[in-house]
């Protein structure tokens, strides 16, 4: 099942690029700060309703940091895109197509004219009188055209010197973007770290408030006081337990689409047990009967991943994962029941919690 | 947005660059031909007048040297004009996409400094947390190892806001630099139109110069006929 679940991981990860924006995340941070009200004055004093405040906060916060990730990514992957324009040299004119001997060809026929001219000054004869002036029209014609060639020549010569110029502003502003484009890593890297203290942070805070609500133990008890997590799983509880829902938009899934899935997770003394009630989308004719109900129920183990058997409202048995999703509130369900006619046998998708 | 559309959306968009890409003139090409059309007609015109003191005036060969030459000096403007055209199609393209950038970038500079405040409002948050557990502390000893990591919290928090402060002047100073590189933009382009235009009036001047050319040798040929006839008439 390996490849379903990077898989899911990836999708997950194009879904929140797709939700992204500053307003998704402030509203991610109010609910975190809504969550956490108050929680570390009241810790001094608090007891069990201020540790399920702990694990509210940590799941608030964990959505907040993914979101703001997300939006942080999406922004630098859109900054980058569009900054592709200044990776390229920019476009300039040939000054080879405004060579010298343009210039020195008219200027020769200048001359050559010119010299025409002056010879046949004195010569009163009617026809040369008319050659002469021909002559000068044409010496007028290239003087005119000489001026034009110098003309054309300044104007290569200014784009050249304005396409330098703006090849010299284009690289120094790339350098700029690039350390900008640093800068942006870094505090993605930052957030990425934060978001892992956070999580610990909270943990922690509400062990602490636990062990110090906890009994004294019985004397003829070996036992110590229950901890947080009467399991072994290293990962909070409130990672699996609890009500879990398929969203209605962006869902997330491998294999058969669900329509509709509610997941019901609840534990007791290491021990889980919950229910599911699918419906998956299949095309009309197919045959297949798209809803599928089961229990399930197992000890919660020493691993993230926690599997179960499971048992079909027809009783067809199968077995269940539940694996804690990128952030505190997403949780990624995996099932296989044994073969049945008509019904299906697996599913794989990342459920919310409500 | 469902995967259907966007998959629509993408097959629309590389239809639309790879269209654009057919569409965009080969530069290196058309200055290519720009350059051969140049030599052809140095070639021609350098000895152009060598050739013509060869020939008599009334020769057809004396015309149709001058219009063999003018012809390769117009195909020679006409690809420096398709050439000239063709670079400033790409620049103007260029320019209005660094308009197009400096646009986003302004926009990223408001939010950069958004961005900033919110970094600012975090690090409040979290020295008003800091400094509650550090008064619950005092009530329950084992909330220490909490406060402890809360510190650190607070430490990267207060560096991330001092990064994010950082970043904003960046994008402030960056925008700065954009506008100016946009000018430089418009001004090349402004410098290409200069160009193109003195391009043209250098093409009317040729055409102007090869028609008083044209009209020399008409004239040279008049008058040997006019010299020719009277020569005849006195020796009747």
């Amino acid at each position: 099942m390996k490849y379903p679940r990077l898989l899911l991981t990836v999708c997950f990860a194009a879904a929140l690029i797709g939700q992204t924006g500053r307003d998704a995340y402030r509203q991610a941070y109010d609910t975190w700060q809504q969550a956490q009200a108050n929680l570390e004055h009241d810790a001094g004093t608090g007891a069990a309703p201020q540790v399920a405040q702990a694990d509210r906060s940590a799941a608030a916060a964990a959505s907040f940091e993914a979101t703001r990730l997300a939006y942080l990514k999406s922004s630098a992957e859109d900054a980058a895109q569009r900054r592709q324009i200044l990776q390229a040299a920019v476009t300039r004119s040939s000054p080879d197509l405004m060579p010298p001997a343009v210039a020195d060809l008219a200027a020769a026929e200048l001359q050559t004219v010119t010299r025409a001219i002056a010879k046949f000054a004195e010569d009163k004869d009617r026809g040369i009188q008319q050659l002469r002036q021909s002559m000068d029209r044409e010496r007028v014609a290239l003087a005119a055209l000489t001026d034009t060639i110098k003309a054309r020549q300044q104007t290569v010569a200014a784009t050249s010197a304005a396409a330098a110029a703006l090849e010299q502003a284009r690289a120094k502003t790339a350098a700029a973007f690039g350390d900008q484009t640093s800068q942006v890593s870094q505090t993605m890297a930052q957030m990425e770290m934060e978001s892992a203290a956070w999580a610990d942070y909270y943990e922690k805070l509400a062990d602490a408030i636990q062990i110090a609500n906890a009994p004294p133990p019985p004397p003829a008890s070996v036992g110590t006081a229950a901890p947080r997590n009467t399991s072994a799983s290293p990962v909070p509880l409130v990672r699996y337990v609890g009500e879990w829902t398929y969203p209605k938009v962006n869902g997330i899934f491998h294999g058969a689409q669900p329509e509709s899935v509610e997941l019901e997770v609840h534990e007791k003394n290491g021990h889980a047990d919950g229910t599911i009630d699918a419906r998956f989308r299949f095309s009309p004719g197919s045959g297949n009967d798209p809803s599928i109900k089961f229990r399930f129920e197992g000890d919660i183990t020493a691993t993230p991943t926690q599997k179960f058997t499971l048992m079909t409202s027809e009783g067809t048995p199968g077995t269940i994962e539940l694996i804690p999703g990128p952030a505190f509130n997403l949780l990624e369900v995996n099932f296989q029941t044994d073969p049945q006619a008509n019904k299906i046998r697996s599913g794989n998708f990342i459920l919310l919690k409500k | 947005m469902n995967r259907a559309s966007c998959v629509f959306l993408c097959a629309a968009l590389f239809a639309a660059t790879a269209a654009q890409a057919q569409n965009t003139p080969d530069l290196a090409a058309l200055e290519q031909t720009a350059q051969k059309r140049h030599a052809e007609w140095e070639a021609l015109a350098k000895d152009m007048n060598d050739r013509m003191s060869r020939i008599l005036p009334c020769d057809p060969r004396a015309l149709a040297a001058v219009n063999e030459v003018s012809r390769a000096s117009e195909a020679r403007l006409a690809a420096l004009s398709d050439y000239l055209r063709a670079v400033s199609a790409k620049a103007f393209g260029e320019t209005a996409d660094a308009r197009n950038l400096l646009s986003s970038e302004e926009k990223h500079a408001v939010e950069a400094s958004l961005e900033r405040a919110d970094a600012g409002q975090e690090q409040t948050a979290v020295d008003t947390q800091s400094d509650a557990l550090a008064q619950s502390v005092k009530q329950r000893a084992s909330l220490e190892a909490s406060q402890k990591l809360l510190t650190q919290i607070a430490a990267k928090v207060h560096q991330r806001a001092a990064a994010m402060e950082q970043q904003a002047g960046s994008a402030d100073a960056a925008v700065v630099l954009l506008r100016d590189l946009v000018t430089k933009f418009e001004a090349r382009d402004a410098a290409l139109r200069e160009e193109f235009a003195a391009s043209e009036a250098e093409r009317a001047r040729w055409n102007g110069y090869y028609a008083a050319r044209r009209a020399r040798a008409q004239i040279e040929c008049t008058i040997t006929q006019i010299g020719a006839s009277q020569s005849k008439g006195g020796k009747q």
